[in-house]
């Protein structure tokens, strides 16, 4: 196997972990996918680090909902897994979650393809009847929070 | 302190990245630490990250690049490097060398340590039906650096996952025992990496470990 045959190889295996490609040939289909099941299951708890808001609100369905969503995803890391999740979700999200993705939103632009770049201009979102303001990095909360 | 673990993806096809080299390197610095360790093992490939520690081929065209990769790596360090097999809950298909033979010849020519986890070694062998300690009996023990000890468990898939957020399992503390009459190895250490339970519940786990070691308690 030469070196770039080694590297397909391991994007492909990687792709099959990550539920975007099938179990490459030669592989035990059952264990390669108890893999990715636990890649999944790292993923949510890393997730729920970032976000412990959102976390938070799908309680103990935490690790299933991450999961379900989570297969046939390319990983981006923990916090734009998060953030991705989040806006998938926002609908669904009591104020806690919704405010840490507020908090994010105000501070970072995220375009979800590109990595989360810190916004230069201020920026404003309403959350219920929280409003947050971020002006120069700082974010304000005006308003009440009923968290 | 012992830096750990940056993701270099030393198994990777791909060189290492020498930004992640010379933050090793500095780390190491800023710890005044004595070693430095990382996996042998790949965590990304055509640019996208996997997000988990993923088994490399046991075959001579892998070891050429894992090779190629440490020895990148050495050259960048003000430390010595040590090498740490990882737990894997499936192999490649055609390896060409056992798992023993691949981790020697690794060894031998990156004139590396071994950071030996015996929890992996477990969960290796338990999931594979093998026996835990006739690998023991086939690795450099004296290269050892140091011991990584770490608690698991059996999910519904029937297999034994190296969790790192359950306690450690007598069975581990048995091969630590096992590993001691041998050789015992400059230090042991305890992975935990969340569930942490109770102070006293924690000092127990590394009583555990010290008494199968046969080495003085920590935590008096």
């Amino acid at each position: 196997m030469s070196r770039e045959q080694l590297a397909r190889r391991q994007a492909a295996l990687i792709a099959a972990l990550h539920g975007t490609g099938p179990v490459p040939d030669g592989f035990d289909e059952r264990l390669v996918r108890a893999a990715a099941d636990a890649l999944a299951r790292k993923r949510a708890g890393a997730v729920a680090m970032h976000w412990p808001q959102l976390r938070h609100e799908f309680g103990p369905k935490w690790t299933d909902e991450f999961r379900r969503w989570a297969v046939g995803r390319v990983g981006h890391g923990a916090l734009r897994d998060g953030w991705d999740f989040a806006r998938t979700y926002v609908d669904r999200l009591g104020e806690g979650a919704r405010l840490e993705l507020a908090e994010r939103e105000v501070v970072w632009r995220y375009d979800g393809v590109r990595p989360p770049r810190r916004r230069w201009a201020p920026a404003l979102r309403r959350v219920g009847r929280t409003v947050l303001v971020q002006i120069g990095g700082r974010v304000l909360r005006l308003g009440r929070a009923r968290v | 302190m012992v830096p750990h673990g940056v993701r270099l993806s030393l198994g990777g096809a791909d060189p290492v990245e020498p930004a992640r080299v010379a933050h090793l390197a500095d780390c190491a610095v800023l710890t005044g630490a004595p070693l430095v360790s990382e996996h042998i093992a790949f965590v990304r490939a055509g640019g996208t990250e996997a997000g988990h520690l993923l088994p490399v081929p046991r075959t001579w065209d892998a070891i050429e690049a894992i090779v190629d990769n440490v020895r990148r790596t050495q050259a960048e360090l003000p430390v010595p490097l040590a090498l740490e097999p990882i737990a894997a809950l499936f192999d490649w298909p055609d390896a060409e060398l056992t798992e023993a033979e691949f981790l020697i010849e690794i060894l031998d020519r990156t004139d590396a340590q071994l950071l030996l986890d015996v929890a992996n070694v477990y969960a290796n062998a338990r999931n594979r039906g093998t026996d835990p300690v006739a690998l023991l009996d086939q690795l450099p023990l004296e290269r050892v650096a140091y011991v990584h000890v770490a608690g698991g468990s059996e999910r519904d898939d029937g297999l034994y996952h190296d969790t790192h957020r359950h306690a450690v399992p007598v069975e581990v503390l048995e091969l630590v025992r096992e590993l001691c009459m041998r050789r015992r190895p400059p230090a042991l250490l305890l992975e935990r990496d969340g569930a942490y339970p109770p102070a006293p519940e924690l000092a127990a786990e590394l009583d555990a470990i010290a008494d199968a070691a046969g080495v003085e308690r920590i935590t008096a």
